[in-house]
């Protein structure tokens, strides 16, 4: 908890979620500082998505506590609009709009939930479309753009939204290898600008070289939690020295 | 990876238990959860209650006639039948119930419910109950129809409560007892409704029967393996409907005068056709296109000169053996199934002329399908007879000789684009008009053959879908394996094409039995004419025809529902698209 | 290259073993079998029918029907064609306004079989379960009986639960509505340039806003554009009676050719597109290096595409009787549009009319100053609606779950209400899988209305039964159903494939 203590803009306690009989989080406890960037890795099934999309509760959590940027999760409608509209999050599938053009999946929830005029919606879109690289496909439809030029679409459309709060769920886990480094390159310029970030992700290399701290995941709990250079280089837990043997060996 | 070598700190828990959330919370949650729900909620809950109470307005005013429903139960059910023949109606529904019971014992009943269910909706029932009748006492008249809602609704109500006290923990009861139950009750009804005469013992043995045959049927399956013990029952299935309709309920006489004519000749063609399947499956394939362009030519020859009609079709089929014989009946194994379906359909085909031709019968003494019964007929006769003809529409819709895919296309097309009502008139007047003068087909044949034609179309189009989802791997498969073209249709593709178009010919088959009412409309006896104008003009029951309606719609509803549950029940249990 | 093993000369097998002979002889024989069975059967009807004094003549078109229909423009038509054509506009008017009440309340219970209200939802299930579970015979038959038995008698002084604007009543349900009055195709004309001005305006504002980038509300000018047009004609519409020249000119010059030049010209179209069709078969077997090596089957393939041509074209020069139908058809329609438009007519395009009571002599009748459901109408209408509706929700429902859980997903992390998502994101998509299903509901609509004859409703088939128990023209009657409810099904078909191919998502 030491990066936590800071300045804490997601704070988890002992949060706990079941689907059916099948526990998925047994009692996660962590917080991340305003700037943080966090990487989640972990075996498939160890509950790390199911932990992230509690935080914009795309799950619910049954038991613990979840605070995100000071407002406490419940079911109370308001307190989940204003979260969902402060964090955003990238899908594994990208989750674009097929009917409609990058610009107008990029400007719709502007328009509608930021309530923008559209031709600043555009604007801001068109900045973010030239920030990911592809201002020349604002026109297109998602079904005529490679994976990795969907998946940036899909950057730029969280980021259209001014969030205080990046969640990414395995954003590369779909596409070819040409295409995850230009998705990397993309958080790796949004890290740098001080964002905060949860990303579920198997990049190693994107974990040592941008994260703040990287988190372990196994049976729904945090095995062992810390800085890159440290968790890579001296694992203490054995769960974590094997998992890092069976990711690394190749 | 066995992850349990590593010592996590935290172990599963079982999930929080989920207490019984009260009403209160549970109305929050699910109608009041927004202002716009809530709203919602309002207004949908007073106009329910407006149409349940015009509804038990209508239901309870002295002007409905409810009780004249059950001593026209007869008439429902077989209208016009002559009703010194009923035995024979009894021995139809008491030989579908013995089948009934077999197959329940083979196939099993569903297995298992959950005990909480069961409780919970014997609860909903009690409480359904219990408001209607509370409901009604807003209703000007119905003094001992309330006093058994509100009663019996707080009573079930009551066990429903009491028994979800006693019922903690999740156990299942199999759905046979649940049924059983269910049917004791019912005849406990048949012996306190009004009935007419001699009905309740009949239909108590009929319930009797159906669980006789269930222990029947679990005791020959100790003996026979379920494998065949199921084809058994399959073809017992499909031959009782013919066996129901042609010879029980006609009750033919044979008069021997009319038959000694053609019946050696007939005996002669049954026997000979053994040897010529020999000879065909024998010969090298010029000499069988020999043979089987010589039948086909007498058969055709046969259909301009006058030779009796049991004899010509009996060489048609004969022919039709033959063609298939060098394709389908090479192996020894084959050759001895296809003489004994020779055998067997050939005195079928005999005993069908013998009885149906030649004969006097209910049928010559007035029409004798009515009712449910020929609502029934109509249903299950044009699904069976629709099926190949809509098979061999498909076949030829997705051939690849265009014309047999035009004309295909054409009568598809055509027979959908029209309404049925029109294609049972087109059967009624025009059929006759192309009949030689004087001869004409019984109305209710008519019919079947055009809701035949209707349906097939529909049909066709179903099994088209399946036939373009088998992939052309299978087709170049079998072709490499060196099939002919029909045995590949016969034997890859149609298998194949059919499994995944089942839930689809199920609802095909639920469409066609709703839209058999049509033939109300040409003037035929089905179950809606008699609750529309049979029964209602009857002097006992003048002018009850709202109420008779609302018990045809009632009817027709369970039959439509069960087969549209169980066609689901099917599909997942078939996995279509998963497998 | 001495022992090269020689090859025989390939030959051809004989006629009895070679498959595509053996094909196309099948073909043609069953071809000829069913063309020879059906002029069999033609012979023997007509022979009956000729035993019987009838003949396959259209005479019952022209002849006067001596029949009365219940409702419609012509109650007592004088000739068959003005009886059919009474059938034809009543069955219309049930299927079009059934099509839009059912797509309303389908969608309605389809939406509300997925809502978080659980009122709502048990409502929206127990509604389709029950209805599409009953025959829809049975649902007419019984709204026909409730009209005709259980609604209110019709007094002097009745006026409905809504005095003014409902009169619900034994003899029919009337509620106010604004009647077309004799100057509304005048208008109409307006309305028809506003359409294309609208048109017009949203596809400039739409190409200005790609160009600029700015929002350039193309929706709201085409609006405007629209309202204009029918504001201007609503006052300026005897302008348009200059179209009634148009259409009076266009009339002559119909009838003014004779049929025989529209026979030649049709024969030619006719052989020219037997013709077209063989050149694109040859071109689409084309190989690059020049003509592809022709199968027999290629070869009976096109001669079947220039008979066809050919027939067709032998079949209009042979019988000129087919052609002057046509032309006939087409000058009626054109002095019928000529009518419509009069300089001198004046006065508003539109009329509210409100339901009242007229006694024109001992019992009280329903006035024609309201619109009026007739017991019959009312019943066939709400059964085909009501029926109808259950499996158009079904349909919707099935298209909102066909949208993949994801896109819900991100738009609720979007920030989106459930409301915005439903609207711009889950119906656009659902769409695209509804629309297929919803054509054939429309078509199954469209022929439901023919149970109109349990309740005695004059539509086409009712009007049909009747002129044949009349006039024993069985097969002429058949055939002209068929003709009508094919056209209605091909129009509705083309209408949904066009709508379909317009909708398709842009793929890769």
């Amino acid at each position: 908890m030491e990066n936590g203590a800071a300045n804490p803009i997601i704070v988890c306690e002992n949060v706990k979620k079941w689907f059916g009989d099948f526990q998925a989080l047994r009692g996660v406890t962590t917080s991340v500082a305003e700037g943080e960037v966090v990487v989640v890795i972990g075996p498939s099934g160890s509950g790390k998505s199911t932990f992230i999309r509690c935080i914009n509760r795309l799950e619910q959590h049954q038991e613990g506590r979840i605070v995100v940027a000071g407002i406490e999760l419940t079911s109370d409608v308001r307190n989940i609009e204003r979260i969902r509209s402060e964090v955003g999050m990238v899908f594994q599938q990208f989750n674009l709009f097929p009917h409609l053009t990058v610009m107008q999946n990029i400007t719709l929830a502007q328009v509608w939930v930021r309530k923008r005029s559209r031709s600043d919606a555009e604007e801001r879109a068109m900045a973010l479309l030239e920030r990911v690289g592809i201002p020349e496909q604002a026109a297109k439809y998602p079904g005529q753009l490679s994976g990795g030029q969907q998946q940036r679409v899909a950057i730029a459309r969280s980021l259209a939204m001014d969030p205080k709060i990046m969640l990414f769920d395995e954003p590369t886990s779909a596409l070819d290898p040409e295409m995850i480094k230009e998705v990397l390159e993309v958080m790796q310029e949004l890290a740098g600008t001080g964002m905060t970030i949860v990303a579920v992700t198997h990049e190693m290399g994107f974990a040592r070289e941008v994260a703040n701290r990287v988190v372990l995941f196994d049976e729904g709990q945090i095995v062992e939690e810390g800085p890159p250079a440290e968790f890579f280089a001296n694992p203490r837990h054995p769960r974590t020295k094997m998992f890092l043997s069976q990711i690394l060996s190749h | 990876m066995s992850a349990e070598s590593f010592d996590l700190p935290l172990q599963p828990e079982p999930p929080p238990k989920v207490h019984r959330i009260g009403w209160l919370d549970w109305a929050r949650k699910n109608l009041f959860n927004s202002v716009f729900n809530g709203t919602l909620t309002m207004v949908l809950t007073a106009g329910l209650l407006l149409l349940i109470l015009a509804l038990l307005r209508f239901v309870f005013s002295p002007d409905r006639r409810w009780e004249v429903m059950p001593p026209n139960a007869a008439n429902y059910v077989v209208e016009a039948y002559p009703r010194e023949d009923l035995a024979n109606m009894w021995l139809s529904l008491w030989i579908i119930a013995a089948l009934a019971g077999v197959s329940t014992a083979s196939w099993g009943m569903g297995g298992q419910v959950s005990v909480i269910k069961v409780v919970a909706a014997v609860r909903a029932i009690g409480a359904t109950a219990l408001v209607v009748g509370v409901l009604s006492l807003w209703s000007p008249a119905g003094g001992a129809t309330q006093t058994v809602l509100v009663w019996g609704g707080a009573a079930l109500f009551g066990v429903g409560v009491g028994a979800t006290r006693l019922v903690q923990e999740e156990r299942g009861v199999s759905v046979a007892r649940v049924l059983a139950i269910v049917g004791a009750l019912l005849v406990g009804l048949v012996w306190y409704m009004p009935l007419e005469s001699g009905t309740t013992w009949p239909l108590t043995i009929t319930a009797l029967v159906v669980v006789a045959f269930h222990w029947v049927g679990k005791l020959v399956g100790q003996w026979l393996s379920a494998r065949l013990m199921k084809r058994v029952i399959t073809v017992l299935w499909v031959l009782s409907f013919p066996v129901i309709y042609l010879h029980i309920q006609r009750n033919p006489s044979l008069v021997w005068g009319e038959v000694t004519s053609w019946l050696p000749w007939a005996g002669l063609l049954i026997a000979a056709g053994p040897a010529v399947i020999w000879v065909v499956s024998r010969a090298g394939r010029e000499q069988a296109a020999g043979v089987n362009f010589l039948l086909g030519g007498v058969s055709i020859y046969s259909w301009v000169i006058q030779w009796p009609m049991a004899i010509r079709v009996l060489f048609l089929l004969l022919t039709l053996f033959s063609l298939a014989t060098p394709t389908f009946a090479a192996s020894p194994r084959a050759r001895r199934a296809f003489y004994w379906t020779w055998l067997a359909g050939g005195l079928c085909t005999l005993y069908f002329f013998l009885m149906g031709i030649g004969s006097t019968d209910l049928a010559t003494r007035g029409h004798f399908l009515g009712g449910i019964n020929l609502t029934i007929l109509l249903a299950v006769g044009g699904t069976a007879l629709s099926f190949p003809l809509g098979v061999m529409l498909a076949l030829g819709r997705t051939s690849s000789m265009p014309i047999f895919r035009i004309l295909s296309i054409v009568y598809i097309e055509v027979v959908r684009g029209v309404p049925l009502i029109t294609v049972l008139f087109f059967g009624d007047k025009v059929i006759p008009r192309f009949l030689p003068p004087g001869l004409d087909f019984a109305g209710e044949a008519k019919a079947l053959l055009a809701i035949t034609a209707f349906s097939a179309a529909y049909l066709a189009e179903n099994v088209r879908g399946g036939l373009q989802a088998v992939s052309k791997g299978q087709t170049e498969a079998s072709r490499a394996l060196g099939m002919t073209t029909a045995q590949m249709t016969m034997l890859i593709t149609l298998p194949q094409a059919l499994r995944v178009v089942i839930p689809a010919l199920v609802g095909q088959a639920i469409a066609l039995f709703k839209d058999t009412s049509l033939v109300a409309i040409i003037g035929l006896a089905d179950f809606l004419r008699v609750a529309r104008d049979i029964v209602p003009n009857q002097p006992d029951s003048l002018g009850s025809i709202l109420e008779n309606l609302l018990l045809a719609a009632l009817v027709y509803w369970i039959f439509a529902f069960s087969f549209s549950r169980a066609s689901l029940r099917l599909e997942r249990r078939l996995g279509v698209g998963t497998r | 290259m001495a022992n090269r093993p020689s090859l025989a000369a390939p030959t051809r097998p004989p006629l009895w073993r070679n498959a595509t002979f053996l094909k196309w002889a099948a073909q043609i024989g069953v071809l000829f079998g069913v063309l020879a069975l059906g002029s069999v059967l033609i012979g023997e009807a007509t022979a009956n029918m000729r035993a019987q004094g009838l003949s396959l003549d259209w005479d019952l078109l022209t002849d006067p029907p001596g029949i009365q229909l219940g409702e419609g423009i012509f109650i007592k038509p004088s000739t068959g064609l003005e009886a059919f054509y009474t059938g034809a506009v009543n069955m219309l008017r049930v299927a079009l306004s059934g099509i839009v009440a059912a797509t309303v309340v389908g969608a309605i219970v389809g939406i509300a079989r997925l809502s978080s209200n659980w009122l709502a939802s048990r409502l929206a299930t127990v509604f389709v379960e029950s209805l599409r579970n009953i025959p829809v015979l049975v649902q007419v038959v019984f709204w026909f009986f409730l009209a005709s038995t259980l609604f209110p008698i019709l007094e002097a002084d009745s006026s409905g639960p809504i005095p003014g604007v409902l009169l619900v009543s034994r003899k029919g349900v009337s509620f106010a509505w604004p009647f077309p009055q004799e100057t509304f195709w005048q208008w109409g004309a307006f309305l028809v340039v506003g359409l294309l001005t609208a048109r017009w305006a949203y596809r400039t504002r739409m190409r200005r806003a790609e160009a600029l980038g700015e929002d350039t509300r193309p929706g709201t000018w085409a609006l405007l554009a629209f309202l204009a047009w029918a504001v201007l004609g609503w006052f300026a519409h005897p302008l348009a009676g200059a179209l009634g020249w148009l259409f009076m000119l266009l009339a002559a010059s119909v009838g003014a050719v004779p049929v025989s030049v529209y026979q030649v010209v049709l024969a030619l179209v006719s052989l020219y597109l037997g013709w077209r069709w063989i050149h694109r078969f040859l071109e689409s077997r084309r190989s690059p290096a020049g003509l592809a090596k022709l199968t027999d089957d290629d070869y009976f393939r096109m001669i079947l595409a220039g008979a066809l041509g050919a027939g067709g074209a032998a079949v209009l020069m042979l019988l000129p009787a087919a052609t002057e139908v046509g032309t006939n058809v087409l000058q009626y329609l054109l002095e019928f549009c000529d009518q419509k438009f009069d300089f001198l007519r004046s006065g508003a395009p539109l009329a509210m009319g409100s339901p009242s009571v007229e006694v024109p002599g001992r019992f009280p009748q329903i006035a024609g100053t309201g619109l009026t459901m007739t017991p019959s109408f009312f019943g066939i209408w709400m059964g085909v609606t009501l029926y109808t509706a259950s499996f158009i929700a079904e349909i919707v429902r099935g298209g909102i779950l066909s949208v993949p859980k994801g896109q819900s997903e991100a738009g609720y992390a979007l920030g989106l209400r459930r409301g915005q998502l439903l609207r711009m994101v889950i119906l656009p998509q659902a769409f695209r899988v509804i629309l297929p299903p919803l054509g054939n509901q429309y078509l199954n609509l469209s022929k439901n209305t023919s149970l109109g004859i349990a309740v005695a409703f004059p539509e086409m088939v009712q009007v049909g039964q009747t002129m044949f128990n009349q006039t024993g023209d069985t097969i002429q009657v058949i055939l002209i159903w068929m003709a009508f409810y094919l056209s209605i099904s091909l129009l509705i078909s083309v209408l949904i494939n066009y709508y379909n191919r317009r909708a398709q998502l842009v793929e890769r």
